[in-house]
C-alpha cells in the first residue's frame, strides 16, 4: 500500500514470465516502496527477468506490472522517469560517451544543447567526463558500466533500475556510485538494483527481495526478513570479559540453543530462538555485574539470509 | 500523430541513418546502385573510342556505302571505297560431297576446295557497314548504327526492369531495411532504443524513415546515374529533341519506380526484420512470389510491389521472340494498372505491411539470448 501523499510502489501483481518452456518468474506479487531496493539471487534466479518486466523489454504472461503508477506497455511515459541500466555490455560502435549519453536525450525532446549539457553533468556524477570525447567501444568494462550509468540518470528519473551496478568499479567510483543512489532514495526516489556483492547490498540497501528458482523467497527490510525466520536461530556475538561465567549463565535460558567460545575467550557467539527473551536475559547478566563490551547481530545480513533462504548458491 | 512523436520519428531516423547508409554489413548495395551506371558508361566509353578510332581511319559517303551489292568484285568496291576503316583476311578449306557417275552406279566423291575470305568494314559517320567477301566475290552485306539511341534506351528498360527492379533494389532493400533491427538484435543494442521515450511505432517510423531515405538516395541515384550513363554518348538534335519530348518523363518515373520501390520493398523487409531470424527466407518467399505474380488471379497481382513498379515503368522492356512461353510469362509484367493507381496501390500495400510491422513491433521483447 502506499501512504497518502507518498510516491506509488513498483507494483507486480502475480507476474509470471517464461522463455517457452523455461520458467522466468513465476506468480510475482511485489509492492516496492521508494528507497534502494536489492534483488539478489543466484544467476538465473529471476532478477533480470523482472528487471526487463518493469521496463517493457519483455512482456508478462500473466498478471500485472505498474511502475509508479505507470504501464511498462507504455515507454513513451514510462522511461521519462526511468532509467534503467542494462547489463548488456553493448554499446553503439560509432558513438563517444558524450554521443551515447546526448543522443538517447534527443528523444527526449532536448535541445542539442540541453542535451549535451545534461549528457556533461551525467557523466560528471559518474566520474567520466575525461573520457567523454573517446568511443565507447574502447572503453574499459567499468568504463562501459560507468556510461550505462550515467545514460540512465542523465534524465534524472524517478525511478532508478540497475542491474549489477557496481560490477567491475573500482572502490573509490563504487562508493560514489553508492551515494548517488543514496541521494536519489533520499528524494522519494525508487532505486532498485541487483548485485551479488552480498556485502555491499547489505549495506546500501532500505529493503531486499530474496528471489531464487524465479519465486521470491523473502522481501522487506532486511532484519524483518531475517525476524520472520523462526525456523533458524539469530546469532549474536556477545563481546566480554568474563565469557566462561556469562555462557554458563545463558545456557540457563531456554531459548538459547548453542553457544561457542571465541579462541581468545573474550567473546561468545550465541544463538537463540527468541530475540526478545535473549534481550532480557542479557540485561539480566549485565544487572548481575558482568561486563558486557558489546552485542552484535551476526545473522541480521545478507549473506546469512541467503545461506538460510537460498542455501548459499549465489 | 502528435508533432512530438514527428519529431522523435524524424529524431531516430537522423541517429539511424549512420547505420543505413554506412553499415559494414551493406556495403555490397553500393555496387548493386552503380553497376547499370558503370555498364552504360562501359558501353559510352566503348562507343566513343570506336567512332573517335574510325573518324580516324577515314569516312566513306552514305551513298558509296549503300551502292556495294552482292556479286561485285573486292577490287570494285575497293576502287569506289578505298578506305575501310577494317580489313581482315582469312583462307580456309571447306569440303563438300560430289557425285559422280561410274558405270552403272553413282559415286559420291569429297571435294575439298580453299576459299578465300575477306572482311571490310566501312563507317559513314552514323552507320557500321561490314562486307564479306568470298574468293574476292561480295557475298554478304550487314550495316548497324554505331550508336543506336532508340535500341539503348530499350536496353536500359530491359536492365532497370530485369536487373534493377527485380534485382538490385530488392536485394538492396533486403540488405539495408532487414539490418534495422535484425542488426541491432545481432549487436545487443536495440534495449537502448525500448528504452526510450518513444512509442514503439515511432520508433519504427524513425528506423523506416531512415532505410528509406538511404535506399532512396542510393538506388534513386544509382537509376538516374544509370539513366545519365545511357545518355551520355549522346548529344546533338537527337538529344535536343528527347529532351523537348518525353525526356524529362522518363527520368522521372525511373526516379519515381526506384524510389517507390524502396518504399514497398522497404517496408516488406522491414517487417521481415522484425518477425523473422533469418533474411533468406523472407528474400525467397518474396521472389517467388513477386515472379509468379503473372500467374497469379487479378486481386493477387494486386499485392505484389514489382506488378506497381513495372506498370510505372516509362519504357516496356525488351522480350525477344523466342522467348519461352513460360519465362515470358514470369518477365511482363500482367495487364498494367495506370500510373496513378500504381502509385495509390503501391502505397497502400506499404501501409498494409506498415500496420502489420507496427503491430508485431509492439510484441517484440529483448532477448539476446536467442539471437
Amino acid at each position: 500500500m502506499t501512504a497518502p501523499g507518498a510516491a506509488p510502489d513498483v507494483v507486480f501483481e502475480n507476474v509470471s514470465k517464461f522463455y517457452g518452456e523455461v520458467l522466468g518468474v513465476n506468480k510475482v506479487t511485489l509492492h516496492i516502496p521508494a528507497g534502494i531496493t536489492s534483488l539478489v539471487g543466484p544467476n538465473g534466479s529471476g532478477k533480470t527477468t523482472l528487471m526487463n518486466l518493469m521496463t517493457g523489454l519483455i512482456h508478462p504472461d500473466r498478471g500485472a506490472i505498474s511502475v509508479r503508477g505507470l504501464s511498462p506497455r507504455d515507454p513513451e511515459n514510462l522511461m521519462r522517469s526511468t532509467g534503467y541500466a542494462t547489463q548488456f555490455d553493448s554499446a553503439p560502435r560509432w558513438a563517444t560517451g558524450m554521443d551515447f549519453v546526448a543522443t538517447s536525450l534527443a528523444l527526449y525532446g532536448y535541445s542539442r544543447a540541453e542535451s549535451r549539457e545534461r549528457a556533461w553533468k551525467a557523466l560528471e556524477q559518474v566520474s567520466l567526463t575525461d573520457a567523454a570525447d573517446r568511443k565507447v567501444a574502447g572503453y574499459s568494462k567499468g568504463m562501459r558500466q560507468r556510461v550505462r550509468l550515467a545514460q540512465a540518470i542523465a534524465h534524472d528519473p524517478q525511478v532508478l533500475v540497475l542491474d549489477e551496478p557496481l560490477n567491475g568499479l573500482d572502490p573509490l567510483v563504487r562508493a560514489e556510485t553508492i551515494d548517488l543512489f543514496r541521494h536519489y532514495a533520499a528524494q522519494g526516489r525508487h532505486v532498485i538494483l541487483s548485485s551479488h556483492v552480498l556485502q555491499e547490498v547489505d549495506v546500501i540497501s532500505d529493503q531486499v527481495i530474496l528471489i531464487a528458482n524465479g519465486m521470491i523467497v523473502a522481501e522487506g527490510e532486511i532484519r524483518n526478513v531475517r525476524d520472520e525466520m523462526v525456523e533458524h536461530p539469530s546469532q549474536f556475538i556477545i563481546r566480554c570479559r568474563d565469557a566462561s561465567r556469562i555462557a554458563s549463565l545463558l545456557f540457563n535460558e531456554s531459548h538459547v540453543t548453542e553457544i561457542r567460545m571465541n579462541d581468545d575467550r573474550l567473546g561468545l557467539l550465541v544463538m537463540t530462538r527468541n530475540r526478545e527473551e535473549f534481550s532480557r536475559a542479557l540485561t539480566r547478566v549485565a544487572v548481575a555485574g558482568h561486563v558486557i563490551d558489546g552485542v552484535i547481530p551476526a545473522d541480521e545480513n545478507v549473506d546469512a539470509l541467503y545461506e538460510y533462504l537460498i542455501g548459499g548458491r549465489s | 500523430m502528435t508533432k512530438f512523436r514527428m519529431r522523435q520519428a524524424w529524431t531516430i531516423a537522423r541517429i539511424e541513418m549512420h547505420r543505413a547508409f554506412l553499415s559494414k554489413r551493406a556495403f555490397w548495395v553500393y555496387l548493386l546502385a552503380i553497376l547499370p551506371a558503370v555498364i552504360f558508361i562501359g558501353h559510352g566509353i566503348e562507343m566513343k573510342l570506336r567512332e573517335s578510332r574510325y573518324q580516324g581511319r577515314g569516312v566513306t559517303p552514305a551513298e558509296v556505302v549503300d551502292s556495294f551489292t552482292k556479286g561485285e568484285k573486292v577490287e570494285d568496291v575497293l576502287k569506289r571505297a578505298p578506305k575501310p576503316v577494317e580489313d581482315h583476311s582469312w583462307s580456309y578449306r571447306r569440303s563438300h560431297e560430289d557425285e559422280e557417275e561410274e558405270g552403272e552406279t553413282n559415286k559420291k566423291r569429297r571435294i575439298s576446295e580453299r576459299v578465300e575470305g575477306r572482311s571490310l568494314t566501312y563507317f559513314d559517320g552514323q552507320r557500321r557497314v561490314q562486307v564479306g567477301f568470298e574468293n574476292g566475290v561480295l557475298i554478304r552485306k550487314h550495316s548497324d548504327t554505331m550508336k543506336n539511341f532508340e535500341e539503348d534506351r530499350t536496353v536500359f528498360a530491359g536492365v532497370f526492369q530485369y536487373f534493377y527492379l527485380r534485382l538490385a533494389i530488392f536485394f538492396g532493400c533486403l540488405g539495408i531495411f532487414m539490418n534495422l533491427f535484425r542488426g541491432e538484435m545481432l549487436d545487443k543494442t536495440l534495449h537502448y532504443w525500448f528504452l526510450a521515450p518513444a512509442r514503439r511505432e515511432v520508433l519504427l517510423l524513425g528506423k523506416y524513415l531512415a532505410g528509406l531515405v538511404a535506399a532512396t538516395v542510393i538506388f534513386t541515384g544509382g537509376a538516374l546515374l544509370g539513366f545519365g550513363a545511357m545518355l551520355w554518348p549522346y548529344s546533338g538534335a537527337e538529344m535536343q529533341a528527347f529532351w523537348s519530348g518525353p525526356g524529362p518523363s522518363h527520368m522521372f518515373w525511373y526516379a519515381a519506380a526506384a524510389a517507390l520501390g524502396c518504399v514497398g520493398y522497404g517496408s516488406v523487409f522491414l517487417a521481415a526484420g522484425l518477425l523473422l531470424r533469418n533474411p533468406i527466407i523472407p528474400a525467397a518467399v518474396l521472389l517467388v512470389w513477386e515472379s509468379i505474380n503473372g500467374f497469379l488471379p487479378d486481386l493477387l497481382q494486386k499485392l505484389s510491389i514489382l506488378h506497381y513498379l513495372q506498370s510505372m515503368c516509362p519504357v516496356a522492356a525488351p522480350i525477344e521472340s523466342d522467348t519461352p512461353a513460360l519465362l515470358r510469362l514470369i518477365l511482363s509484367p500482367a495487364a498494367p494498372t495506370s500510373r496513378g493507381l500504381a502509385v495509390l496501390g503501391l502505397l497502400a500495400v506499404t501501409m498494409l505491411v506498415l500496420w502489420a510491422a507496427s503491430s508485431a513491433v509492439k510484441r517484440i521483447e529483448i532477448n539476446y539470448g536467442t539471437e
